[in-house]
């Protein structure tokens, strides 16, 4: 304890930035580059699938189900006798729109609310704030799910509830953004030479403002495709030709003793899936926030 | 003074998201296709009168607003009707599977605090070395794997495999220990996030080198003063978290068969149990805005800065 | 949970067989035949101990009464006794009642009651309880949905002296006393029905081998030996009281939790086993595995004869010959379900064998047929008429259930190869989907019952009372005269060759196709032994005990 206390006073107290130049070298480069080529792969898989996958995906080899992975079936085969490998593959595309159009419809609903809450202040903000309050206290998937129920289940469906749920918190950085960037002293600078709001918000305010909400969304990418999944898992999924991974993993998950990589394998993609999301999130919260990452 | 009136404050605003959370179901409820009524009969056997006069009976005949009036004036009364599905009074059922989920969700807290910040101490300290990469790994591993498949690989490993824990059920500490690792999991990965990150600030900060250069000693360095401001943070992270637990609670209880009221409402969402799921949500938001209140308290408790600030 | 439902209606069963693991003897008697090779029973069963049972679904209530879900079948079957027994040969036996008698006109039987029972709460069992049910069920405060269904067409009850009773029905029934062999007909005691209230189901009262303990919503129901009983029915070998000294049933939704509770020994037994754990079991050497058919209407998709083009029977059978049901009942069930083929299973009165084997996968013909029907294939691979392409809306209950959602799966590959379109729509709001709107093409359903009358719900024209939609909305005059005399039809002989007809219509109409006979099927230590079934398919626990 004692020696290694020293060590890091020692290289720390005097070389303050090299050390963070080492930080960001060693395990985060590495690992940042690892991420992007994993979400690069996970963007081809999902945009042709078919240039990856060596079967179709709703080919079902009767005579052989439940193979486990071989040479012939990389991933094994499930329990209607399709490839796995190729499952995975083709289902990157609608876990993405899951993920893509949930965080996008969250953003775009609630980074207004935030921004006008937070920019207009006052009565407006009360208001919306209160919105955003009120469903905060009904925690994500619970929402997600009474909204899946009430809407019935369809991919579209699916997509709104999850994005439905996840408005509150674009809304609530954004508005924090908002409040902390009008204050200061560049804004209220354009304000005295004559610029009028709607410019200083277009101009000066937003370009500042949507860096957290881009760290966000990254994140938020992440955690759409895990409600879905959580979703599937409670009876509240699509069924759909080409199974997204979370209902892949939902429908693998009984099989775990007797064939184990039929959940295995879509699990890890999507664990592999939010962890360079997340790993890439980070990164961009350093890049674009490096106050952030640097301390105040 | 100007504490006691912020209380407040921030307690009547509470009130008014509970009432706002309450109109709000029962608006998803209302809209949601079906009929429960359908639900409680045998569609081949009753006749047309008799689901009309049930649902008549039920009330489910009249407007949206008197429906949700009526409900919510014999609410504050104590009286939050019976359920569709076995007419059981709803206050008394969840009362009874309040406690094993709020015991969960205080033992995933535990677990992930504990775990979290330990592990991200831990991770702030060695910085860079094989630990951290470890530990960050473990950590995003904790925030990336969806719930219901890391609570069945702990079950099969743990309680098939090895036959160590209890497979399922909830008496007994012993039920808790895989439910909560496998749901504090993710708020472990959390917390251990912020608290490496602010550790890592902290660290870096005047005050703190300032006390390396009067020679306190290390350890009461990190752990009186760098870790108590990074806790700042981790707390701020349970707030939001807490939603993110009992939520999560649906999933968890299904999986190891536990009681509570994730699992009386995720039935009564798929069999349209208004009562149920309208009594459910209320408790969880009361939960929900009780422990942001603890934890904005909490923050100026730790940190009188931040009382001020405000 | 809602998938049980409809399932769950009228439920009656009886076992077709009980097969042993490893094919060992059948029969399931304490003396010999659940043990599987190399394992050792004792001849005589020993008194004690505490049986685990894990249930897949939470019951609805243990009022038998009010319940629709077979699940809570499972539990309250220990608590209450019914009248009479229905054995697996199909012929009634006195349980409670001990001999009766049916007038000329068929419309009124009279029944000679035990002296000696008593229910738990020390109510003593009589004419007046009897009454007290029957009446209890139509009394519409009461809520009662299946049962009111079983006891049709039950008008009212006299109490001739302190342990005779009268029934009276509006119509003959040739079906009523099937009906009051079931669970949900059982007896309760009339004291604590007026006690409890609507919250009978919680606090359950009768008659039988186990008393009520307590119920912990989501986790478990215990019950614990009734030690006064001795009025056990024929079909169990020990009509005294039970050797188990308690029964705990577990509420264990997840598949895997309730299979892993078996093998890791934290429960001794648990129901509703999944194919692929079925065959992974049979190599496991410290569990055994009980299977018995469930028998009524086995697993059947129904066509939805109100749209077009399922009116045109030629449509519908191309669509019956291009599903290969023998291919999803391997894939899926792994070989532990049996392929149906009639809207009947074995066993059942009047269960027509001639159509075993009567078609089989035919797209050549499939094609054919819908070729002649003017659905031409499109470019896409997809038939067209008129510029409108042959789709077809797969409706199924969510949560997915005995893998039903994955037949979907398999079917929409299959029609896709003959240029059908497949939408499939899994929903946990079904009752609304099909018996509301009748917003589906083909709809998958099964109903498990001991009688063939269970038929003319289905198939018959609806006679206008009804408020929600018959599931095949089309219907054949003859098939209609069929199950009306069916109904009323005294001399079994002659009702089986009814039934053999009508079940020769409905599969020559193509209006449903037959996919599968449900097992229930319970995976056990080798330490239990003596779990039987009656013959509703629920297990009984008056012969089981637990090995030292």
């Amino acid at each position: 304890m004692k020696n290694v206390a020293n060590e890091s006073r020692v290289v720390q107290i005097p070389k303050l930035n090299i050390s963070k130049f080492t930080t960001r070298f060693s395990f985060s480069t590495i690992s940042v580059y690892v991420a992007l080529i994993v979400l690069l792969c996970i963007l081809v898989s999902a945009l042709f699938p078919s240039w990856l996958a060596p079967y179709a995906p709703t080919v079902m080899h009767t005579d052989r189900i439940l193979v486990a992975p071989s040479a012939k079936h990389l991933f094994g085969t499930d329990y209607f006798g399709r490839d796995v490998f190729s499952l995975v593959i083709h289902g990157s595309r609608d876990s993405l729109i899951i993920g893509v159009s949930a965080v996008l419809i969250g953003v775009v609903v609630g980074g207004p609310i935030g921004a006008l809450a937070g920019y207009i202040g006052g009565i407006v903000d009360v208001i919306f704030m209160r919105i955003i309050e009120i469903l905060m206290t009904i925690p994500g998937i619970l929402l997600a799910l009474a909204i899946a129920a009430a809407l019935g289940p369809s991919l579209i469906n699916i997509v709104l509830a999850i994005a439905i749920s996840s408005v509150p918190g674009y809304a609530r950085v954004m508005r924090g953004q908002m409040i902390s960037i009008k204050k200061r002293p560049y804004v209220a600078a354009s304000r005295s030479i004559g610029t009028s709001g709607g410019r200083i918000l277009l101009w000066h305010i937003l370009p500042n403002a949507w860096s957290p909400m881009l760290v966000m969304a990254t994140i938020g990418l992440g955690s759409a495709i895990l409600t879905g999944a959580g979703l599937s898992f409670l009876g509240l999924g699509v069924i759909k030709e080409i199974p997204d991974w979370g209902a892949l993993l939902s429908q693998g998950r009984n099989y775990l003793t007797v064939g184990w990589w039929m959940a295995t394998f879509p699990g890890l993609a999507i664990t592999a899936f939010v962890l360079a999301i997340n790993i890439v999130g980070d990164r961009l919260q350093d890049l674009l926030n490096p106050k952030m990452s640097r301390g105040r | 003074m100007a504490v006691l009136s912020r209380a407040l404050m921030r307690f009547s605003s509470a009130l008014i998201s509970i009432l706002g959370s309450l109109v709000l179901v029962f608006f998803i409820i209302y809209m949601m296709p079906g009929d429960p009524v359908l639900s409680m009969v045998d569609p081949s056997t009753t006749s047309p009168e008799a689901i009309d006069n049930l649902r008549k009976e039920l009330g489910l005949d009249r407007p949206f607003y008197v429906q949700f009036f009526e409900y919510f004036t014999s609410m504050l009364q104590g009286d939050f009707g019976q359920s569709l599905v076995t007419s059981e009074p709803v206050l008394p059922k969840i009362l009874m599977h309040l406690p094993a989920t709020l015991m969960l969700t205080l033992t995933s807290i535990i677990f992930a605090i504990v775990i979290g910040v330990t592990l991200g101490v831990l991770s702030a300290i060695y910085r860079n070395r094989w630990i951290d990469v470890l530990v960050r790994m473990i950590g995003l591993f904790g925030i990336s794997m969806p719930t219901f498949w890391s609570g069945i690989l702990l079950i099969l490993i743990f309680s098939v495999h090895l036959n160590w824990l209890p497979i399922m059920g909830s008496d007994g500490w012993a039920t808790l220990v895989l439910p909560s690792i496998a749901l504090g999991f993710v708020g472990a990965g959390l917390i251990l996030r912020m608290v490496r990150t602010s550790m890592v600030e902290v660290m870096d900060e005047q005050f703190i080198l300032t006390l390396r250069a009067k020679g306190l000693s290390e350890r009461i360095v990190m752990f009186r003063h760098a870790l108590r401001n990074a806790l700042i943070p981790a707390i701020t992270i349970i707030g939001m978290y807490i939603g993110d637990l009992l939520a999560g609670t649906v999933v968890i209880e299904t999986v190891f068969s536990r009681q509570g009221i994730g699992r009386v409402i995720a039935d009564a969402i798929l069999t349209k149990d208004m009562p149920v799921i309208q009594g459910v949500i209320f408790f969880i938001a009361i939960v929900y805005v009780t422990v942001n209140l603890l934890v904005d308290i909490s923050y100026s408790l730790i940190d009188p800065r931040i009382r001020r600030a405000r | 949970m809602r998938g049980n439902l409809y399932q769950t209606k009228y439920l009656v069963v009886f076992i077709a067989l009980v097969l042993f693991l490893s094919g060992c003897s059948q029969g399931a008697n304490p003396d010999g035949s659940t043990q599987k090779s190399g394992v050792q029973t004792t001849a005589e069963p020993t008194y004690g101990g505490e049986l685990t049972f894990a249930l897949a679904t939470s019951p609805d209530t243990l009022d038998p009464h009010r319940s629709s879900r077979a699940v809570a079948v499972r539990a309250f079957r220990t608590i209450f006794d019914s009248l009479v027994v229905q054995e697996a040969d199909n012929s009634i036996q006195p349980w409670l009642a001990t001999k009766w008698t049916v007038s000329d006109d068929g419309k009124s039987y009279t029944f000679e009651l035990r002296e000696d029972v008593t229910f738990h709460d020390g109510t003593p069992f009589n004419a007046e309880a009897v009454k007290y049910n029957f009446d209890r069920i139509l009394n519409p405060a009461t809520k009662a949905l299946n049962s009111r269904a079983l006891l049709k067409p039950y008008e009212s009850a006299e109490v001739l002296d302190e342990y005779t009773v009268k029934l009276n029905l509006s119509t003959p029934s040739s079906s009523f006393l099937s009906n009051l062999s079931q669970a949900m007909l059982g007896i309760v005691s009339p004291t604590a029905a007026e006690k409890y209230g609507d919250q009978f189901g919680k606090n359950p009262v009768g008659t039988g081998p186990f008393k009520f303990v307590s119920w912990t919503e989501n986790a478990d129901i215990k019950v614990e030996k009734n030690s006064d009983y001795n009025w056990g029915p024929s079909y169990v070998e020990n009509q005294g009281q039970p050797y188990l000294d308690k029964l705990i049933f577990k509420i264990v939704p997840e598949e895997a939790t309730r299979v892993g509770g078996v093998q890791s020994g934290q429960v001794l037994a648990a129901e509703t086993v999944p194919p692929q754990n079925i065959v992974s079991l049979e190599n496991d050497p410290n569990t055994q595995l009980l299977k018995v058919n469930t028998l009524g209407l086995p697993y059947t998709l129904f066509f939805n004869q109100r749209r077009e083009p399922w009116k045109d029977v030629n449509v519908r059978k191309a669509v019956m010959l291009a599903v290969d049901v023998e291919t999803i009942v391997k894939t899926l069930y792994m070989g532990t379900y049996e392929r149906s083929w009639s809207p009947l299973t074995p066993g059942i009165l009047g269960y027509d064998e001639t159509l075993e084997n009567s078609w089989e996968y035919d797209p050549d013909t499939a094609n054919k047929l819908l070729d002649e029907a003017g659905y031409v294939m499109g470019a896409d691979g997809i038939r067209e008429k008129d510029g409108k392409k042959l789709t077809l809306n797969y409706v199924d209950a969510s949560p997915n259930r005995e893998k039903r959602n994955d037949i979907a799966v398999i079917v929409q590959q299959q029609l896709k190869e003959v240029g059908i379109a497949v939408e499939i729509n899994v929903t946990p709001d079904f009752m609304t989907v099909i018996y509301e709107k009748s917003d589906y093409d083909l709809y998958g359903n099964s109903q498990v019952n001991s009688d063939p009358n269970a038929l003319r719900e289905i198939y018959h024209t609806p006679d206008g009372s009804r408020v929600l939609e018959s599931l095949v909305g089309g219907y054949d005059p003859k098939l209609d005269e069929l199950l009306e005399q069916g109904t009323v039809e005294s001399d079994p002989a002659k009702r089986e060759e009814i039934y053999k007809e009508a079940q020769q219509i409905i599969i020559d109409k193509a209006m449903i196709i037959p996919i599968y006979i449900f097992p229930y099927t319970v995976a056990a230590s080798n330490k239990v032994n003596g779990i039987t079934f009656d013959s509703l398919g629920y297990p009984l626990f008056n012969d089981a005990y637990i090995q030292q």
